[in-house]
């Protein structure tokens, strides 16, 4: 679908969206549709892009390639659209001598928004209290909360969110979780990022997963949840057959991972074979103690698709942050 | 409508205590101290570069003051310019504008007004200043004033504050020229005063013809109606050429680059 003809149920359409920096290729060929309406959550590892493709939908970034339409408006003219629009870009950016207030005012008076706005907004985020506190003084928390109230401002139809939990503790994300529902249900379309999905799972219905650059899945949640595929755990007698098990397996074409803490071999996709398995460890000796099919996680599923090798999400790994 | 729009987002950050009371009074003190001094220092009969009692007594006594002030005038205004666009990259602040702004040329004409009006205040306050400051000194060394209250010495006074308005302007743009070139505060000013004070210093006493076309120079000429190695239209004319060539480089560059920061 040309990003030109969007449907207008869609509040944010792509096409072939490219943005290359020199010779690297940051955002490739990415075809959006975000329904009007929803809570999207745009998944992916550090470094995958999603920040990239934020600031070309916000107009700071001009896309080497490609179309698109964000509230019908051009992608090409961010004006026709910004009105209504709201927007948290990464860390939240203000005028550190500055209290709340006069940051929120300073926004109020560019984009010619109605003054009564910035209590209100201050408000609902919970800054009123300390609205005339200078921004330097803010707990990272009340910095994000106002980065939320700044993208509130113009009472937007589109709220677009860049990792807004990063450096929030547990209540802080539950919070930022509530609130973004909230705002949801009085019909924002959302397009939230993380590079965690279990962060925004239970409040999106809708997803984009991108893997260096390029879509590798998007529809509903639900979808997302269809698409979750089965594991079969063995665990033999003896811990020292850990090693003979996974080669048995491996050499009947099945990918065999050795969890050595739980004294398994865990094995994708196998579970109709699960009694020749059993037949066939028995048969080289192997004593199978217990054999079961284990359905994978959102998250697990998530790596599957936007895998773990790319940039910061390696080195997370390699501190045991991601399996 | 916009620009105006523009305009008053930007005021809400330069009427911030300590930039708006940190400006104003620092450039009124510095302005006043040269005054102060110059009339403290000043000798009954010209000797040095200083000028004389009597000299301080005629009609054009006033502006005195105003001209040795001019170089540092120019400097805090270069300063202040080129952070007020520079730190709006290095904040991260620039993004949250553009969305609600993304006619980029408007934003920075709005930002480019704002700081304008502000230096300019700064400067007619300071000046103020510094002339009830000059009348005291006066007093106090029993130089008459009549002459500095005549009509010529109005007019005098109101085209002295003329040239430094307009090298005022100068500063600024160079100012805002250069922090959006280098998109950093503290590089922006290490390269401008560098640029402005030791460089072109060393530059025009080596090769004294240079003063001729040094941007800093002129600009330095302009507050000062004009000097022997660079006459005032001469000054004006190729310094306004300077500037609009690197505002139009400047806005291009704005336009369109990236905004990754």
């Amino acid at each position: 679908m040309a990003a030109q003809d969007a449907a207008p149920d869609l509040a944010v359409v792509t096409t072939g969206l490219t943005k290359e920096f020199g010779d690297r290729r940051v955002v490739d060929d990415l075809d959006l549709a975000i329904p009007s309406g929803s809570v999207c959550g745009f998944v992916g590892p550090n470094g995958a892009g999603k920040t990239t493709t934020i600031r070309m939908l916000l107009g700071l970034i001009r896309p080497t390639r490609g179309s698109g339409r964000i509230l019908q408006g051009d992608l090409d003219h961010p004006a026709s659209y910004l009105a209504r629009v709201g927007a948290l870009i990464e860390s939240p950016a203000f005028y550190p001598s500055l209290s709340g207030r006069d940051n929120l005012r300073a926004l109020v008076r560019l984009g010619q928004l109605a003054p009564s706005a910035i209590p209100e907004v201050l408000e609902r985020v919970g800054l009123a209290d300390r609205a005339g506190d200078r921004f330097s003084r803010y707990s990272l928390g009340m910095k994000q909360r106002l980065g939320i109230a700044a993208a509130l401002l113009p009472d937007p139809s589109l709220l677009v969110l860049d990792e807004p939990t990063n450096g929030l503790d547990p209540a802080g994300i539950v919070e930022m979780r509530s609130l973004i529902r909230s705002l949801a249900d009085e019909g924002m379309t959302i397009f939230v990022s993380s590079h965690l999905l279990s962060e925004i799972e239970h409040i999106c219905d809708h997803v984009v997963m991108i893997r260096s650059g390029r879509s590798v899945f998007q529809g509903s949640v639900a979808e997302l949840y269809g698409m979750r595929s089965s594991e079969l755990v063995i665990r033999p007698e003896e811990p020292a057959q850990l090693e003979g098990l996974a080669v048995l397996l491996s050499r009947r074409g099945l990918t065999a991972q050795i969890d050595a803490s739980s004294g398994t071999v865990v094995v994708s996709d196998a579970v109709a074979l699960a009694g020749s398995l059993n037949r066939a460890a028995f048969e080289a000796g192997i004593v199978i103690v217990h054999l079961a099919e284990r359905e994978r996680s959102l998250e697990e599923a998530y790596f599957a698709l936007t895998g773990t090798h790319s940039g910061d999400v390696e080195a997370v790994g390699a501190l045991g942050g991601i399996q | 409508m916009m620009i105006v729009a523009a305009f008053r987002s930007e005021w809400v950050k330069l009427r911030r205590p300590n930039l708006l009371v940190g400006t104003y009074a620092g450039l009124a003190l510095a302005a006043s101290l040269f005054a102060v001094l110059l009339f403290a220092q000043a000798p009954a009969t010209g000797r040095g570069g200083l000028p004389s009692l009597a000299q301080l007594a005629q009609p054009d006594g006033l502006i005195h003051g105003v001209n040795r002030a001019a170089v540092l005038l120019g400097v805090v205004a270069f300063g202040i310019a080129a952070t007020q666009i520079a730190s709006e990259y290095s904040l991260g602040t620039l993004r949250q504008l553009l969305v609600r702004q993304p006619r980029r040329v408007i934003l920075l004409a709005g930002k480019f007004g704002a700081v304008l009006a502000f230096m300019l205040g700064a400067v007619v306050f300071a000046s103020l200043v510094a002339t009830v400051a000059a009348f005291v000194m006066a007093h106090a060394r029993h130089v008459p004033t009549a002459a500095w209250t005549s009509s010529e010495g109005l007019a005098d006074l109101t085209r002295a504050l003329g040239d430094l308005l307009l090298a005022t302007v100068g500063f600024t743009v160079f100012g805002l020229v250069v922090g959006l070139l280098f998109r950093s505060s503290v590089t922006a000013i290490i390269v401008g005063f560098a640029y402005l004070l030791p460089f072109e210093a060393v530059v025009t006493r080596i090769v004294p013809n240079t003063a001729t076309w040094l941007p800093g120079q002129l600009l330095q000429s302009v507050a000062i109606g004009g000097q022997q190695t660079a006459g005032f239209a001469h000054s004006l004319i190729l310094s306004a050429v300077y500037l609009v060539v690197a505002g139009a480089v400047a806005t291009v560059v704005f336009v369109h680059k990236d905004v990754t920061a």
